[in-house]
């Protein structure tokens, strides 16, 4: 015990971020280690946040967006999904565990859906433990 | 009055210098009524350890600016650095070596240490172990300047263009702001766009650009958009000459980023990656894509890669 | 133990080094080193880039000569790659060496090495350099800063950029030349020739009828030379041509690049980071006593004009003729370094005229398509510092899995030292000197222009 990860989590104006509202108003529990951003959608998400997030502190990253097919901008989750790709490989290259980003695709009536994304993530993260900013990539 | 100048020369490879040379006829003026320069071990005989070698430590004489070039690698670098930080008022960071690291700072991609002990393995050299006699020791990796000393003016480009040197130093001696370019290098390219295209994959340059060398550069077509990988969306502007398109267009070569992000802090790997994901061209067609940070690898930016460890589970 | 005097940097030169002199009890001189001590490991971090990058980016090794880094790897990995440049291509990059030449010529023997004998070498440092010129000698001042802008600015004008260029590429070259840009660039390589041709005048009367006992009263070291010959005709060559290594007895043996390591071998100091070539196939082994040395030979200037049978073009011939008959075959004298590369500095002009006026010059066919393979290739062209080798394996995708290069400069790290302990040696005694001695001291390092 005794590490707790920060996880910061983008979350789309119109599914993801709603559905983090909705699973407050019913109770839903999920582990106060995320942190919540909220962005107008998961394509706004410019790789360079996510690099930020874990050179400053985060554990873990991640991008919610609404399910494919239903962003409200049309196609940013796609956007999203093929940047997300290349952030995994880049992880490497930068020195940090891939395994600190996910992605993943919520809709607005699926808070479950969203606590157990959160509480996957925050497990994964625990196990990795923190980032070693010394040496990203561990030794 | 002249304003005293000194320069210097970190892990560099005095294109910089030469660079300053470039100014050409205009150097003349410079150097005999607006700079006095006091220190430059490339022009002038102004010795660190004394003018009979009987001194211990590092001195470089005050002055109004100091231009240095080339990153820190090793010891000796940091503490030239370190006494151009102390005797200078104003300190330029002078090539995208001093700025962001630089071609050196590939070494950064497999450690500095690492790396120093492999070029005295190699299957030419006698055996024999490093040099550690009278010589300087590395540090960890290659770092820019503004890692270990507060710089106040960012000169980048490999090299530098003599014209912005000859802006830079010009206001610097009239005491006002000089005026540097902001943009990237696609800003100031006049190739012919058309749009996104049918690109799906980056190319390697192996085969010239399709272009007509009579006709002017404005009809030819941007490079990426042929379909070879070219830095220039990712790449501060500032290599150009007066009205001309960037250095390396020009002669139908893509852009290869010399001059560093065009934020200050950005990461040109990461922009360029982003860039081609976001316009769906595969970025694994991308050969050796840790190069793309081969101009600005300091700032922790090109990390040792590591096999990675098995971690415990649970 | 006696005390130790630093040279520290040494300046008026490319790059990093210093001189350690250790003296005596009695202040004589013990004994010196010459340690270059930067260190950037290019060998190394070239590996697992795509070759066809590489041209690109070793001219960060010298910003001096990077022309003559990015033509011996545009070299290296045709012969990786198994292609061949069509003429033209081959023709524009020597077109482009050559002019490179002509301003580092310039620069090094009137920015960087004239001011110690235009003003002395005991003038007072602050003067004693091209600001100083600048001051005492106005007219020559302008021209020199004109005539090696030209220089630049000719090789700005046709391939982009003058510093780390691009324009050579694996296959050979970027872009084709106009007809207009040749009659340019061959009206500019007159205005040159014409330069070079007073440039040897001056030096004649200031710089060798004055200094030569200067350097003698320095001491002379005995060594072979390495340089590069035409293969029929064995004259100077820089671009294409294979290697010639010189015993100091003027013996030779010719070798083609790609089998450099039999002839050549890199030996390393503790107290150095440059490597130093000699000749393994001497089979003498290794050694940097100037009264016994072993393996030791010279590359650059004096070098190339001691290797070749001649020069094929008329004016440099004939100052060949003139100098071989002063000072024979091969010439010791370090001083003759400037000699010779103000000879070569005549040579290039005319061997650039001569380039300009073949018709194929302005052919389109300019770049042979490459593909990546694995192989190995070995790019050898004569940069101004001497003989450079660059050496490189490519796996089948067409990246690097080992370099080797062997720069100008270092072939001349060894003879530099023993020149600088011999120097200090005969000019330092009891424990006497001062800042005019040591400054003669390095203006044995200057004359190979490091
Ligand atoms: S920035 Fe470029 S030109 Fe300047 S020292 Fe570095 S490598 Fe050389
Ligand atoms: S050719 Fe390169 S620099 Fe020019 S517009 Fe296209 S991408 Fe930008
Ligand atoms: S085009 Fe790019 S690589 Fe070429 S000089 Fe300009 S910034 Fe440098
Ligand atoms: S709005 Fe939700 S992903 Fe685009």
């Amino acid at each position: 015990m005794g590490f707790e990860p920060k996880i910061i989590a983008f979350c789309c104006n119109w599914c993801s971020y709603a559905a983090a509202d909705l699973a407050g108003t019913s109770r839903i529990q999920y582990p106060h280690n995320v942190r919540i951003i909220r962005v107008m959608c998961s394509g706004m998400v410019h790789p360079e946040l996510v690099l930020d997030a874990l050179s400053h502190g985060a554990d873990g990253v991640m991008v919610i967006g609404c399910h494919l097919g239903e962003c409200h901008y049309q196609d940013g989750n796609h956007k999203a999904l093929a940047r997300s790709d290349m952030i995994t490989e880049l992880l490497d290259d930068m020195g940090y565990e891939n395994e600190r980003y996910s992605i993943s695709w919520v809709s607005s009536s699926e808070p479950d859906r969203l606590a157990r994304a959160f509480t996957n993530m925050t497990e994964r993260i625990r196990k990795m433990g923190p980032v070693d900013l010394q040496n990203p990539a561990g030794q | 009055m002249a304003v005293r100048a000194v320069l210097e020369w970190l892990n560099s490879c005095s294109g910089c210098e030469i660079a300053i040379l470039n100014i050409g006829e205009a150097l003349i003026p410079l150097v005999s009524e607006h700079l006095d320069i006091v220190h430059a071990p490339i022009l002038m005989d102004h010795k660190c350890l004394g003018q009979c070698g009987e001194g211990s430590e590092i001195e470089i004489p005050e002055a109004d600016i100091g231009i240095v070039s080339g990153g820190v690698a090793n010891t000796e670098h940091l503490e030239v650095l370190l006494a151009m930080r102390e005797k200078c008022r104003l300190l330029i960071a002078l090539g995208t070596c001093a700025t962001h690291g630089g071609i050196p700072a590939l070494m950064n991609g497999q450690g500095l240490g690492e790396g120093i002990k492999g070029v005295f393995a190699t299957s030419g050299t006698d055996p024999c172990s490093v040099p550690d006699v009278g010589v300087p020791a590395a540090l960890d990796r290659v770092y820019a300047c503004d890692e270990k000393v507060r710089i106040d003016l960012f000169l980048p480009g490999c090299p530098p263009n003599p014209a912005l040197i000859a802006e830079v130093l010009t206001a610097v001696a009239q005491g006002r702001d000089p005026v540097q370019p902001g943009k990237s290098v696609c800003d100031t390219c006049q190739v012919l766009r058309e749009g996104k295209g049918a690109v799906s994959k980056v190319r390697r340059f192996l085969v010239n650009a399709d272009y007509n060398a009579e006709e002017p550069v404005q009809r030819m077509r941007c490079l990426l958009e042929q379909g070879f990988m070219c830095m220039g969306p990712v790449t501060a502007a500032g290599c150009a000459a007066a009205g001309l398109p960037p250095s390396c267009i020009r002669v139908g070569v893509p852009c290869r980023g010399c001059f560093g992000p065009v934020r200050r802090d950005g990461n040109q790997m990461l922009d360029m990656m982003n860039a081609l994901a976001s316009n769906g061209i595969d970025f694994k067609s991308v050969v050796d894509r840790r190069s793309l940070l081969r101009f600005s690898g300091a700032h922790g930016l090109l990390r040792q890669i590591r096999t990675r460890p098995v971690r415990e589970r649970g | 133990m006696g005390k130790v005097i630093q040279i520290s940097p040494i300046t008026r030169i490319e790059g990093h080094a210093k001189i350690a002199i250790h003296l005596d009890d009695r202040g004589d001189v013990r004994d010196t080193f010459l340690h270059i001590t930067s260190l950037r490991g290019f060998e190394k971090f070239v590996e697992g880039r795509p070759a066809e990058e590489i041209p690109r980016i070793v001219t960060r090794i010298c910003g001096i000569c990077p022309w003559m880094h990015h033509l011996a790897a545009s070299k290296a990995v045709d012969a990786a790659f198994g292609v061949t440049p069509p003429p033209a291509g081959s023709l524009l990059r020597e077109i482009c060496q050559l002019l490179a030449h002509i301003s580092d010529k310039i620069l090094h023997f009137f920015f960087l090495a004239a001011p110690d004998f235009v003003l002395g070498p005991d003038a007072d440092y602050s003067v004693r350099n091209v600001m100083g010129i600048v001051k005492a000698a106005p007219d020559l001042a302008a021209r020199i800063v004109k005539m090696r802008q030209l220089g630049q600015m000719m090789l700005e004008r046709f391939a982009g950029r003058a510093i780390h260029p691009v324009a050579g590429v694996v296959g050979g070259f970027s872009r084709p030349m106009l007809e207009q840009e040749r009659q340019e660039l061959l009206r500019d390589a007159g205005t040159l020739l014409d330069f070079s041709c007073y440039a040897l005048d001056f030096a004649k009367d200031t710089v060798f009828a004055k200094y030569m006992d200067v350097f003698q009263e320095m001491g002379t070291i005995t060594t072979g030379f390495l340089g590069t010959v035409d293969r029929t005709s064995g004259a100077l060559r820089l671009y294409d041509g294979r290697q010639r290594l010189m015993k100091a007895d003027g013996s030779c043996t010719n070798f083609e690049g790609d089998s450099y390591t039999d002839h050549i071998g890199e030996h390393v100091e503790a107290w150095s980071f440059g490597k130093m070539p000699y000749a393994k196939s001497w089979q003498e082994g290794f050694s940097l006593d100037p009264a016994a040395p072993a393996g030791i030979y010279r590359a650059n200037t004096l070098a190339r004009i001691n290797v070749c049978d001649g020069i094929s073009t008329p004016r440099a011939q004939a100052a060949l003729e003139e100098f071989r008959m002063a000072f024979g075959r091969p010439a010791q004298q370090t001083i003759l370094y400037h000699y010779a590369r103000l000879i070569e500095l005549i040579y290039v002009c005319e061997r650039v005229m001569e380039l300009l006026q073949r018709p194929e010059v302005t052919d389109t066919r300019i770049r042979a398509e490459a593909g990546p393979k694995a192989g190995r290739g070995v790019g050898i062209v004569e940069a101004p510092r001497g003989t450079l080798i660059h050496d490189y394996t490519t796996d089948r995708n067409g990246c690097i899995t080992k370099a080797n290069l062997i720069v100008g400069t270092t072939h001349n790290i060894a003879p530099m030292h023993m020149s600088v302990k011999q120097a200090a040696t005969s000019l330092i005694r009891g424990g006497v000197y001062d800042q005019g001695i040591l400054n003669r001291i390095e203006m044995a390092v200057r004359a190979y222009d490091p």
